[in-house]
């Protein structure tokens, strides 16, 4: 296998939906980021390979984000793309394509990430006036038409929420709260454990965001219906949040006896990220300095109903892949999907009475908070779906090249009841 | 049979007659070469007619992209007399009738443009078939000049497409595209323009689709609509044109008294308005500004060998760095926008947005587009990418030191063949020079405030830029749809430096008691687009007092700056932007009238002063400084003068610009009323340019040089 490089990424703020990205189309979170590496590495338009991009709310007017995203990056047309679908962990699997296809001399230049715009996700009519519809349009008499017409009823108009559809898994039926809450009542993690665990994240992101520490990751996007702002921070993380504020929020989930809220939960958020991966040749050729090495990948499948250990199971895997144990890992980034499913995955690393449920015999070893989502997680940074894999590699990426470490994890759990983790090694 | 411009041939019992074979001009128009063909082709066609050998006639391009420029402008610039004019556009209008009245089915195959004589031709088809091209644009710009379509286009597109559509095509001079046409029924079909001529014969026999005639046309057939419609057009001719331009009001007459009129009349009445109109000043004038921006537009080397430009850069947002954001996104050329800070790239963001906001709500632009073209613009506060720029354009602050601060840092972040340039409006392109390593691909691209809306570009020579720095940046100019002037360094360049000593004069000729309301109405009277005093809260009078400076310093006591702007300057009195100037402002930047507190600035006793005296006063100097311009080799030809103040400060057209002006007045004349002024007012600011002088002493014309 050819060493596979990380050698920039890029992001845009990760914004709140229905705030100040709702009028940007996805691929406008993602072209800018194309467009900002190729320019700022010299790359020539038509060197590149592939443009490959995570994406789960597939728009109905983009239906090959990917492609789209090329082209309006100024990529010359020839220039194949293609999108990815892994659900959360789309933006982790768009790295993966990239990876393989490097690793096995396939591909030299590779624009890899995610793009998300949770706000755009549409409503959607329901079956039955879909069918009316198509019975409408068959239909060619005035009388057929008016017979068709008068079968209508008012609920018929009662939309479907794509997103809504989205979050909850279509074989176990839960939607992703509830799988938290079942993993929280099952570990026994409590509700004050969840909340202290979010307050932790805002706090940290808070900082962060404080000491500039996301000004090398993010690229200023420009926002607003006419395009006149340029925002430059995530819209997300909160100041002067308290335990008794967080104790107010009423479980979204399981209603009556849950712990999962949504102030310990990520919140639905727009935004994108890009990588640009490029082999040994392509390094020396453009003269790159990469900030990272892709060392491997893994993705683990487990039960939909408990998708947020996935984590685990994936680091497990890559642990095992690479020969590599939770004492080499100088830092990770781990998902905030659920605070419950984050402190699910920390009691499975260091104590096998855990992980032995999933299969997990040995103990793999304790995950210390200080290597553990420095700068805070998608509980304050939010989780735009299709993003979040890359983004996770581009932060631990930033960290590590900060704190001058050598390896890091970026791992998530993925619905549908999966986990996906990557081990990069700094380069900087 | 075929000819050198025209091919005829006849193939399934179609005659098609094929325009555009001769490929070497630039352009397919009605030549007086081709006319004659022409001529011959139709008496085929009559031939034809008679002996029932073809079914029907077929008129098409050769060329994709160009189906008749219209008639050869030189061709009506040749006209030399009413009678000569009459005679062209009795033989065109015969021509055309003869095609109109052939009994075999005709049609026009348009792909591409289609202007003037070309769509007067079109119009004397049977019908009229379009590409879907976007290329494909259909119009009568005669007006333009100064003139009418005199080839029966008044009296055709009436009866095609209806009084008041055509009007408003007659009127305006403007293109239409071909869905356009198409709606407005002035082309029977629109198709793919592979499709046309397979499609051609089927065409020719099918029956037009039964259109019932629409309100307005219904409307506009009745005898008391018509008066409204014509009063009202009137009306808004008289609001555009403030009387400056006789053609559209000899349009509007012309459609009134040939309406309802039998062809060989309307015919002729059409020949006789266009007769008159090509012996009118003000058609001349256009003529002679047509000619001089055709010409500008010719660049005389391997284009092939020129920089391209596929990246754009622009240093320094806010109004300018925006527009010319602006003008780089417009043109695929996906900017970078830099600035130091966020407020800046806002501001710059705020400009191009509202120019292509503009264009969506007039839906010349898709909301999609609006969003592609926005978002092509990367606002950065660092140099990353700016090794892809190919052309970058510094608009920072107008300061010497820290623009020659800002090339000597941006060199080192761009490739060494990038095109460097600088927008400013007065500081040295020379001196800037100096900051470079690379100084051969350096040089001034000055725009003109808002860089949408004025098409003028002045290029700045140094004494160490390369031809073909100078060659790239004329050719992008041209392919953004501006038009450039190279000229030479020197305090104000060209526009600038002439603009001055008006500004200037009207400045004193208020110190010395003349009205704001008097200068601004024999300013408007001459013809310029605004009053000086509107023009100076326009650019902003705390910039006029800095550049007064620049040039005071530049060019001496001639340019001695007047006090008044200064003094305004300090008392917060800066114009538009500060909502106070001579004038005051609203919100939405409308003037709403003189600033009573302008006054304070101004003598107590007012000057009644006749507004010829205003107008000369104003006027001659500027006519003096170009002399000056000339001698100082700024500019080499009268020419680049006239297309600078016209294309930058919106010298009036009719005019023919500045310098032509001065010529069809008389230089001696001229010269004597200058020196009239040095002694009644002022010796130096009136001091007879020595070039002028000698033109007159040898009885030379500017247009001589």
């Amino acid at each position: 296998m050819k060493t596979v490089y990380l050698v920039d990424g890029k992001r845009t703020p990760q914004v709140k939906a229905g705030t100040e990205f709702k009028d940007i189309a996805a691929p406008y979170l993602g072209h800018h980021l194309v467009r900002h590496l190729a320019g700022k590495h010299n790359i020539p338009s038509t060197e590149v390979d592939e443009v490959i991009v995570g994406n789960t709310g597939t728009p109905a007017k983009y239906p090959n984000i990917g492609r789209v995203i090329a082209l309006e990056a100024g990529l010359d047309k020839k220039t194949s793309g293609y999108s990815v679908h892994r659900n959360c962990a789309s933006g982790l699997e768009a790295l993966s394509q990239g990876f393989i296809k490097i690793a096995s001399g396939r591909s030299q230049l590779i624009f890899a990430g995610g793009v998300e715009n949770m706000t755009q996700m549409p409503l959607m009519f329901g079956k039955k006036m879909t069918d009316l519809f198509m019975n409408l349009m068959k239909a060619k008499t005035a009388t057929q038409k008016l017979s068709l017409l008068s079968q209508f009823r008012p609920d018929f108009l009662k939309p479907i929420v794509a997103i809504e559809q989205g979050l909850t898994d279509p074989f176990c039926g839960l939607n992703m709260g509830a799988t938290a809450d079942k993993i929280a009542r099952e570990l026994g993690i409590t509700r004050q454990q969840q909340d202290e665990f979010a307050l932790l994240s805002h706090k940290k992101a808070v900082e962060a965001q404080q000491a500039g520490k996301f000004n090398d990751e993010i690229l200023p996007t420009a926002i607003g219906e006419r395009m006149t702002q340029i925002l430059s921070q995530d819209i997300g993380p909160r100041d002067g949040g308290t335990l008794e504020k967080m104790a107010k929020f009423k479980p979204y989930f399981e209603k009556r006896t849950g712990t999962v809220t949504v102030a310990n939960s990520c919140p639905i958020t727009d935004g994108g990220s890009m990588w640009l991966m490029a082999s040994e040749e392509a390094v020396e050729k453009y003269d790159l300095k990469p900030m990272a090495k892709m060392i491997d990948y893994h993705f683990h499948g487990l039960e939909p109903e408990r998708m947020g250990m996935g984590p685990l199971l994936a680091t497990h895997g890559l642990l095992q892949r690479t020969g590599m144990s939770m004492s080499d890992i100088d830092l990770f980034e781990l998902n905030e999907a659920f605070a419950a499913q984050v402190l699910g995955c920390l009691m499975a690393f260091k104590d096998s009475n855990v992980s032995k449920r999933w299969g997990i015999t040995e103990t793999m070893g304790e995950l210390p908070l200080d290597k553990l989502n420095v700068n805070g997680g998608a509980i304050a940074l939010g989780h735009p779906v299709g993003s979040t894999g890359s983004r996770l590699v581009l932060t631990l990426a930033n960290e590590l090249k900060k704190q001058k470490k050598k390896y890091g994890i970026a791992t998530l759990c993925i619905g549908g009841g999966q986990g996906g983790a990557a081990l990069i090694e700094n380069l900087q | 049979m075929s000819y050198k411009n025209i091919s005829f041939e006849i193939k399934n019992e179609l005659a098609y007659v094929g325009f555009g074979v001769d490929t070497s001009k630039s352009m397919t128009t009605l030549s007086q070469e081709t006319l004659e063909e022409l001529e011959k082709v139709i008496g085929e066609l009559q031939g034809l007619d008679k002996s029932k050998k073809a079914k029907g006639a077929i008129f098409f391009s050769h060329r994709p992209g160009v189906f008749l420029a219209g008639v050869d402008i030189s061709l009506i610039n040749s006209l030399k007399s009413e009678d000569d004019a009459k005679k062209g556009c009795e033989r065109g209008q015969n021509l055309f009738s003869q095609i109109e009245d052939l009994k075999m089915p005709t049609i026009a195959l348009i792909d591409g443009i289609c202007l003037g004589g070309g769509l007067e031709l079109s119009l004397s088809c049977n019908k009229i078939a379009v590409s879907d091209n976007p290329a494909t644009m259909l119009g009568l710009p005669e007006v333009k000049l100064g003139l009418l379509p005199g080839f029966g286009g008044t009296y055709r597109l009436p009866k095609k497409i209806g009084l008041p559509n055509a009007l408003d095509i007659i009127l305006t001079g403007k293109q239409v595209r071909a869905n356009k046409a198409f709606k407005l029924g002035l082309a029977d079909f629109i198709m793919p323009a592979e499709r046309l001529l397979e499609k051609a014969s089927e065409m020719l026999n099918a029956k037009p689709a039964a259109k019932g005639a629409s309100l307005t046309e219904s409307l506009a057939s009745n005898f008391i609509a018509k008066k409204v419609i014509f009063q009202k057009a009137r009306e808004q001719v008289l609001k555009t044109t403030k009387g400056f331009y006789p053609a559209p009001l000899r349009i509007l007459d012309l459609l009134e008294s040939t309406s309802g009129k039998r062809r060989a009349a309307a015919m002729d009445m059409e020949g006789q308005a266009f007769a008159e109109l090509t012996q009118t000043s003000q058609s001349q004038s256009l003529q002679h500004i047509f000619f001089l921006t055709d010409n500008s537009k010719k660049l005389d080397t391997d284009k092939s060998k020129l920089k391209q430009v596929k990246k754009g850069a622009v240093l320094g947002a806010g109004t300018m760095g925006g527009g010319i954001a602006w003008l780089f996104a417009k043109n695929n050329q996906a900017p970078l926008m830099k600035d130091i800070n966020k407020d800046g790239l806002e501001l710059g963001l705020k400009q191009a947005s509202r120019v292509f906001s503009k264009d969506v709500q007039r839906k010349r632009m898709t909301q999609d587009d609006f969003e592609r073209k926005m978002r092509s613009i990367e606002p950065t506060q660092s140099y990353d990418g700016f090794k892809g720029v190919d052309l970058l354009i510094e608009a920072v602050v107008e300061n010497m030191d820290i623009k020659k601060k800002v090339f000597a840092e941006t060199e080192k972040y761009v490739r060494e063949d990038a095109l460097l340039t600088t927008n400013t409006s007065s500081l040295s392109v020379e001196e800037m020079a100096q900051a470079l390593q690379k100084p051969e691909r350096f040089a001034g691209l000055h725009f003109f405030n808002p860089v949408n809306m004025m098409p003028l570009v002045e290029i700045i020579k140094h004494s160490k830029v390369s031809q073909e720095t100078i060659d790239s940046l004329y050719n992008w100019c041209l392919k953004v749809k501006k038009t450039p002037v190279v000229v030479g360094d020197g305090p104000g360049f060209l526009v600038n430096r002439i603009l001055m000593p008006f500004i200037n004069e009207s400045a004193y000729l208020l110190e010395e008691g003349v009205s704001i309301e008097d200068l601004d109405r024999a300013v408007l009277n001459f013809g310029m687009p605004m009053g000086t005093c509107r023009l100076m809260d326009e650019v902003g009078i705390d910039v006029l007092v800095k550049v007064g400076k620049i040039m005071e310093e530049g060019l001496g006591a001639r340019a001695k700056a007047c006090s008044l702007s200064a003094k305004m300057t300090e008392g917060g009195l800066l114009g538009k932007k500060s909502k106070k100037g001579f004038y005051l402002y609203g919100d939405d930047g409308k003037s709403t009238g003189v600033n009573p507190e302008a006054q304070k600035y101004l003598p107590q006793n007012k000057k009644k002063m006749d507004e010829t005296t205003i107008q000369m006063r104003v006027f001659l100097p500027m006519i003096n400084e170009a002399a000056n311009i000339l001698n100082d080799k700024i500019v080499e030809k009268a020419a680049d003068v006239d297309l600078g103040l016209v294309y930058g400060i919106g010298f009036p057209p009719f005019r023919g610009g500045l310098l032509r002006y001065a010529d069809s007045e008389g230089l001696d004349k001229i010269a004597k009323a200058i020196e009239e002024f040095s002694h009644s007012v002022d010796k130096e600011r009136y001091g007879l340019s020595s070039f002028l002088k000698d033109l007159v002493t040898q009885g030379k014309e500017f247009y001589d040089l």
